[in-house]
């Protein structure tokens, strides 16, 4: 493309190379013709002059012989003694001239008469000077050889003023040629201007097009920015909404909860917690977390609360809870949602828990190390009619439970090292008894840096008293055992 | 049943939403295939969408009745696989020969 843009430039630059080039060339042929037509002109003129000088000098010569002839008189031979002595240096000067005029034949005519004069000298002049009579015959040969010397004279005179001629209209062409390279010049700076105007005009039509595009694209991902921007604050919206702010206050447990957004705006999700107070001294714990971001995964955030709590209400059996959640999410094409719930019982500290591909909860006994409770079974919506293995677990009073999601474990994309720094959070952070344990835990995993998706964290404490703490799997199926459990789903 | 049956889809390293195109892709049956080896024994990490993707796979060739191996070596990522009870609704394996034995076993019965 920069290329079909350019050749024409590039013609019209070596265009107008040529045309400088033959307009500098005419003028330096211009300004030679007129010189050398002035040196002809000054030559002429000096050729002119000497060429008069010849005639006056040999009319002193002829008229000094002829006065002495008539009256033998000594001193009318004055001047034909001087123009005698001066007449060489005269001719020799004219021929000078003429030679560089490279008038061949004025140069002959002048060794014409120059040899004829020679001949008057010898065969009249002298022979006059040394008779004693005036010798009519001589006299008239004398005359016919002066005639002689006019006629080489006059014909010289001719072809100087021939060669003058000549000269002057070689000077009139060749200043009439200047005319001719104004035009010229003229002409081939329009020719460039109009190509480069047209040039000028192409590209000011390519600008305009970038422009333009350049201004849609803008508009564009404008647009798309407001949509994103639109999306998130739906997200945010609905987020805030779900988010449980004021957590149940049960006899006998102790309950909190931290929320903490992911540090990317895009990356708001669907993580959320719940607990619910039931009869007979039990709390119904949910923690969940749907795969994606934005509306989408918060309005399935959304359903599958509802839905838990539901169906929590109708049997708040774990297992069975979460076999129906998922069912109605199958029938939705539901993205997947991992998900704990668990049924806590404040009086005798059992927690009966069922996962649905969800990271394990921790739990922290009194005197004894954090531990990993057990997990293991696929996420909802995966699966029609999947098997959801309810555990117990009996704990002691003053054991801390906690529920978190993934974005707890998996901040360095380890989940083994994600789970160590887990457990250590989970015994310093009881340790330190804070009042916010949930938030002490956050703190001590993220500290100061942000967390690359959302992470919640549930804890429940159980008040002082005293209970055993063992795992009772219900129902008779085998017990899991990771890498070699059955396919035992259909 | 020869080895050629077998289809193996192999993947590597850390899988998330920067290579969604690309591991779907890799998740497709093939023509022919009776029986899928997936060989995920250098993966590390995948996000929840990789996990989706996965979870899929295996619950439709399940549901196509073509048995599934899943190679996996990384103590993390098998971690991971266990919270999303991978190995509780398919066959999960850490060594290749085991795993190709199994699904000889598979095409035998």
């Amino acid at each position: 493309m920069p290329r079909r843009i350019h050749w024409p430039l590039i013609v019209s630059f070596a265009f107008l190379a040529v045309v400088i080039g033959v307009l500098v060339a005419g003028g330096l042929w211009v300004q030679s013709t007129v010189a050398n037509s002035f040196l002809d002109a000054e030559r002429i003129g000096t050729a002119r002059l000497l060429v008069e000088e010849v005639l006056r000098r040999q009319l002193d010569e002829e008229t000094g012989i002829r006065g002495y002839a008539v009256a033998r008189r000594a001193t009318l031979l004055q001047p034909y003694y001087e123009a005698r002595t001066a007449l060489p240096a005269t001719i020799t000067r004219v021929m000078g001239v003429l030679e560089n005029l490279h008038l061949q034949s004025a140069v002959a005519a002048l060794e014409d008469a120059a040899r004829t004069n020679r001949r008057w000298l010898q065969e009249v002049a002298v022979p006059l000077l040394a008779s004693r009579s005036s010798r009519p015959a001589l006299q008239f040969r004398g005359k016919r050889l002066v005639d002689r010397v006019r006629t080489d004279i006059a014909s010289i005179e001719t072809l100087l003023a021939g060669r003058e001629a000549g000269s002057r209209l070689r000077a009139q062409q060749a200043v009439a040629w200047v005319d001719l390279f104004a035009i010229g010049a003229i002409s081939a700076f329009l020719v460039a201007a109009l190509i480069f105007a047209f040039q000028q005009y192409r590209l000011g039509l390519r600008v305009e097009e970038e422009r333009t595009k350049a201004e849609e694209q803008r508009r564009r991902s404008a647009e798309n920015r407001a949509a994103y921007v639109a999306e998130k604050r739906i997200a945010d919206t609905l987020q805030r909404a779900f988010v449980q702010n004021v957590l149940p206050e049960p006899a006998m447990l102790r309950l909190g909860a931290t929320y903490l957004p992911a540090a990317e705006e895009a990356k708001v999700g669907g993580d959320w917690y719940d607990a619910l107070e039931l009869p007979d001294d039990r709390v119904l714990l949910a923690i969940g977390d749907v795969t994606g971001h934005g509306i989408e995964a918060a309005v399935t955030m959304n359903r599958t609360r509802q839905l838990l709590i539901s169906c929590a209400l109708i049997d708040p059996n774990p297992g069975p809870v979460l076999e129906r959640v998922n069912n109605e999410l199958m029938r939705n094409e539901s993205p997947m949602v991992t998900a704990i719930a668990a049924l806590v019982n404040a009086r005798d500290c059992e927690v009966a828990y069922a996962a649905a591909g969800h990271p394990p909860a921790v739990l922290l006994e009194p005197g004894k190390r954090a531990r990993l409770l057990e997990v293991g079974s696929l996420p909802l919506g995966v699966l029609r009619d999947a098997a959801y293995q309810t555990h117990r677990v009996r704990s002691t009073a003053g054991a801390l439970l906690v529920l978190y999601t993934d974005g707890a474990v998996e901040h360095s994309r380890d989940v083994v090292e994600g789970e160590e720094l887990l457990l250590a959070a989970v015994e310093s952070a009881a340790q330190a008894s804070e009042a916010d344990v949930a938030a002490a835990i956050c703190h001590r995993i993220f500290a100061d840096r942000k967390a690359a998706d959302d992470v919640a964290i549930l804890t429940l404490r159980f008040a002082d008293g005293a209970n055993g703490s063992t795992v009772i799997v219900e129902h008779d199926s085998q017990t899991l055992v990771a890498g070699g459990g059955r396919a035992g789903l259909v | 049943m020869n080895e050629g049956a077998i289809q193996t889809i192999r993947l590597a390293g850390e899988l998330d939403l920067s290579r969604k195109r690309e591991i779907r892709d890799a998740f497709a049956l093939s023509n022919g295939a009776r029986a899928v080896l997936l060989d995920l024994s250098e993966v590390v990490y995948a996000d929840s969408t990789a996990l989706t993707e996965l979870l899929r796979f295996c619950a439709m060739a399940q549901g196509a009745n073509i048995p599934i191996a899943i190679l996996i070596a990384a103590p993390q990522f098998l971690r991971l696989v266990q919270y999303a009870g991978l190995a509780t609704a398919f066959k999960v394996f850490q060594e290749r020969d085991e795993a190709l034995r199994y699904l000889s076993e598979c095409a035998g019965t």
